[in-house]
C-alpha cells in the first residue's frame, strides 16, 4: 500500500528533533496556562474550588506530560511509535498550495463571498494535491477548469445551506445567489 | 414494560412522519457516502452540519445526524473491503479479512455478509436499548455530582490511556483537549479564562473548529504533505450475494459480535476498536478446522461477519450512556451531545421525562434506519462503490468547501478559519507523532462538564475531597478508574518478571 522501498532493510527516519520539539512545546504550553491561570482569581465560595482550579489541574499535568515526553525522547525516542504513513519527507511544495487557499478563504471570504472565495481555495487546493501526487500542476487551461469545478461545487452548497437550511454565509451581491 | 411499548409506538408515530423518513433517509444515504468515501468520517460530518441546528427542529436534526453516524459504519466496511483503507477505526478489523475475501474474489459475499450482519446487529442492539435505556435512566437520576465526575473520569481514562499505542500521548492529547476546552467564561461563575482579550474567545472554542481543523482539514494537508504518492488498488466489485454454506457460516458470527459488541459500547471504553478486536479473536478460535485456514489467507466469511456485527452493536449501544448519562464514549457521540447542548437540550437521565419524544423517536428512527441502510448498501452498493473512483485531489480539496461550510456557518466569523487552519497543523503534527485525537474533542467537550460537576460535588462535600470516596458509587468508580490504569501495567510487569 505504500510506497516506501522494502527491499533495504527499514531505514527508519530520525524523528528525535521532531519529537523533542513537542516535548518542549508541551511543556510551553504548560507555562502559558500557568501565567494564565495566575491571573484568575480563586474565588472559591463553598467548593473550596474556583475557577483557577482545572487551569492550574490541566498545566500541572500538561507540564508533567512535556517533561516525561522529552524524557522518552532523550531514552530511546517515543515508546510504541509506528512508522507514520505516507513519505518519509514532507512534500511542502503542495503543502504551501493547499495553506494559500485555505488562509486565502478565511481572508477573502466576507468580501469576495462564499462562491467565489471556496471556488479559489478549490482551485489552489486542488492544484497542490495535484503536485503532491508527482502529476503536472496544469496549465492556464486547467487551472480554469479547476476554477469551474470549485463553482459547481461551492455554488450548489451556497444555495442548499443558506435557502433551505438557514445558515448564514456570506455572498457578493445581497441577492442571496452569489 | 407496557410503558416502555407505548412510548416506543409513540416514537414511531414521531418519526414516520414524512418529513421526519425523509430526514432519516437523507442521513442514511450520506452516511454511506461518506463512510465510503477516504478523508471524512462520521464525527467530522456531523460536526460540519451543525449550523443547521439554527434552523431545523432538534428531533429531525437528530433522526439525521444519527443516520449519518449509522450510516457512515455501513459505508465505512464496503471500503474497507474493497480498499484496504479504513477510514474508522472499527472497521479496521474488517478489512483484514474482507480485504482478503475480496482480493480471492469473494467480495460479494463480504460486503453482504458486513451488511447483512450489520443489519442484524444493529436491530437487536437498538432492541436492547429499548429495553434497558428507560431502566438506566431511572436509576441514574439517582446519580449526584461526585458519581458523575467519577463518571467522566472513567470515561477519560479509557479514552486516553488504554486505548492507542502510549498512555502518555494518550494522556497529552486529553490534557490538550481539556486546556482547550478552559477557553472562554467558565460555567458556574462566569469568570472569563484564557480569552487574551480576544472576544472571539468568550464563548469559547467550538466544538465544530477544533473537529473541522484536527480531522477534515488536517486530512487534506497531511495528504498533501505526506501521501500524495502512496496508491491503493481497489478490488473488483461482484453481486453482493451468499451462498448456503456462507449463510450458515455468517449468523452465528452475526449473534456473537452482536453481544460481545454491545456491553463495549454502554461503558465508557472508547467506542468500538476493543470488541471487534475481541470478535475476530473469538471467531478465529471458533473456526472450524476446515474453514481455520482461510484466516489471513483466502479470506474468512466468520472474520468480516462478527467484527462488522460487533462494531454495529457498540455503535448503536454508545446512545445508552449518551441518553441516559449524557456521557459520550465515542467522538461522534461527543458531537451529538454537543448538537442537544446547542438546543438548550442537557443530556441525563432527565431527558428520558424532559425530552421524551425526542429520544423515542430516535430510538424508533434507528430500527427505520436499519432497514433503510440495509436496502441502501445491498441491492445498491454498486452505487456507493462509483464513489471510490473519484481521483484524490479534487475530492480533498472538496472536503475544504464543506469544511468553510461548517466552522463559517457556525457563528459567522472569518476569525475561525483562520483558527481551523491552526488546529489542522497541530493535527498534522499530532498525526504524524502519533498522538490520538479522539481525546483531544472528548476532553474539549466532556472537560467543562467535567469540572462543573466537580466543583458542585465539593461544594456537598463543603470543600472537602472526601466526598468522592464516602459515597459508594463514587467510590466504586474511582476504584474502576485505578484498576483500568493499572491493570495493564501489572500485566505487562508480571509477563516480563
Amino acid at each position: 500500500m505504500n510506497t516506501t522501498d522494502s527491499r533495504d532493510p527499514p531505514a527508519r527516519a530520525d524523528h528525535s528533533p521532531g519529537q523533542l520539539a513537542l516535548g518542549i512545546a508541551a511543556v510551553l504550553l504548560a507555562a502559558g496556562l500557568a501565567y494564565g491561570a495566575a491571573n484568575i482569581p480563586s474565588d472559591a465560595g463553598y467548593a473550596g474550588v474556583g475557577p483557577d482550579f482545572l487551569p492550574w489541574v490541566v498545566s500541572a499535568a500538561m507540564g508533567l506530560c512535556g517533561v516525561l515526553l522529552i524524557w522518552e525522547v532523550r531514552t530511546g525516542g517515543f515508546r510504541n511509535m509506528p512508522e507514520p504513513s505516507g513519505a518519509a519527507r514532507g512534500d511542502w511544495h503542495a503543502m504551501v498550495w493547499v495553506s494559500a487557499g485555505i488562509l486565502g478563504n478565511a481572508a477573502l471570504i466576507t468580501t469576495i463571498g462564499f462562491i467565489l472565495s471556496c471556488a479559489m481555495c478549490f482551485t489552489l487546493a486542488v492544484r497542490g494535491l495535484r503536485i503532491s501526487e508527482g502529476k503536472p500542476a496544469g496549465n492556464a487551461m486547467q487551472t480554469v477548469k479547476d476554477a469551474v469545478i470549485g463553482m459547481l461545487i461551492s455554488a450548489p452548497t451556497f444555495w442548499l445551506f443558506t435557502k433551505f437550511l438557514a445558515v448564514n454565509l456570506p455572498g457578493l451581491t445581497g441577492t442571496g445567489w452569489l | 414494560m407496557l410503558e416502555t411499548w407505548n412510548n416506543l409506538l409513540g416514537g414511531f408515530v414521531t418519526a414516520g412522519t414524512p418529513i421526519n423518513l425523509l430526514w432519516a433517509l437523507a442521513g442514511c444515504a450520506l452516511g454511506t457516502a461518506i463512510g465510503v468515501l477516504p478523508g471524512l468520517g462520521p464525527a467530522v460530518t456531523v460536526a460540519m452540519l451543525l449550523p443547521i441546528t439554527g434552523q431545523v427542529e432538534a428531533t429531525a436534526s437528530m433522526i439525521f445526524f444519527a443516520g449519518i453516524y449509522y450510516g457512515a459504519m455501513y459505508g465505512g466496511s464496503t471500503t474497507s473491503i474493497l480498499l484496504n483503507t479504513p477510514g474508522e477505526t472499527g472497521t479496521m478489523v474488517t478489512a483484514l479479512e474482507g480485504f482478503k475475501m475480496a482480493k480471492s474474489g469473494r467480495a460479494g459475499a463480504a460486503l453482504a455478509t458486513s451488511a447483512i450482519g450489520s443489519f442484524v446487529a444493529g436491530s437487536i442492539a437498538t432492541v436492547l436499548v429499548t429495553l434497558f435505556a428507560p431502566i438506566l435512566a431511572e436509576f441514574a437520576v439517582k446519580l449526584g455530582p461526585p458519581e458523575y465526575f467519577c463518571l467522566m473520569l472513567l470515561a477519560f481514562t479509557t479514552v486516553s490511556a488504554v486505548l492507542g499505542q502510549s498512555t502518555l500521548r494518550g494522556i497529552t492529547a486529553l490534557f490538550f483537549g481539556l486546556a482547550l476546552g478552559l477557553v472562554g467564561m467558565d460555567q458556574i461563575t462566569g469568570q472569563v479564562r484564557y480569552t487574551g482579550g480576544v472576544i472571539e474567545f468568550l464563548d469559547g472554542v467550538e466544538v465544530v473548529l477544533v473537529a473541522v481543523g484536527l480531522f477534515a482539514v488536517t486530512e487534506a494537508l497531511y495528504n498533501a504533505l505526506y501521501e500524495g504518492r502512496s496508491e491503493a488498488s481497489l478490488n473488483k466489485m461482484n453481486k453482493a450475494h451468499m451462498t448456503g454454506t456462507e449463510w450458515k457460516r455468517s449468523w452465528p458470527a452475526w449473534l456473537r459480535g452482536t453481544f460481545i459488541g454491545f456491553p463495549f459500547g454502554t461503558i465508557p471504553a472508547g467506542g468500538s476498536e476493543i470488541p471487534t478486536f475481541l470478535s475476530y479473536a473469538t471467531e478465529r478460535k471458533l473456526a472450524d478446522p476446515e474453514f481455520k485456514k482461510e484466516f489471513g489467507t483466502t479470506g474468512a466469511i466468520e472474520g468480516v461477519a462478527g467484527p462488522e456485527a460487533a462494531n454495529n452493536a457498540a455503535v448503536t449501544a454508545t446512545l445508552v450512556p449518551l441518553l441516559t448519562l449524557g456521557i459520550p464514549t465515542s467522538v461522534t457521540a461527543a458531537i451529538l451531545l454537543s448538537a442537544l447542548q446547542n438546543y438548550g437540550i442537557n443530556a441525563g437521565p432527565q431527558l428520558f421525562e424532559t425530552s421524551s419524544a425526542l429520544v423515542w423517536a430516535l430510538i424508533a428512527s434507528l430500527y427505520i434506519g436499519n432497514v433503510m441502510l440495509l436496502v441502501l448498501n445491498l441491492p445498491m452498493v454498486g452505487l456507493w462503490v462509483k464513489l471510490l473512483k473519484i481521483p484524490k485531489a479534487p475530492l480533498y480539496a472538496g472536503i475544504l468547501i464543506f469544511a468553510t461550510v461548517g466552522v463559517y456557518g457556525m457563528r459567522q466569523s472569518s476569525f475561525d478559519l483562520f483558527i481551523m487552519f491552526g488546529l489542522a497543523l497541530v493535527g498534522v503534527v499530532l498525526r504524524r507523532f502519533d498522538f490520538p485525537t479522539a481525546p483531544v474533542i472528548v476532553g474539549l467537550i466532556l472537560g467543562p462538564l467535567a469540572e462543573a460537576q466537580f466543583r458542585n460535588a465539593m461544594s456537598i462535600g463543603e470543600g472537602s475531597v472526601a466526598v468522592f470516596f464516602q459515597r459508594p458509587m463514587s467510590a466504586t468508580l474511582l476504584a474502576i478508574v485505578v484498576l483500568v490504569l493499572v491493570t495493564p501495567r501489572l500485566l505487562a510487569w508480571h509477563r516480563r518478571s
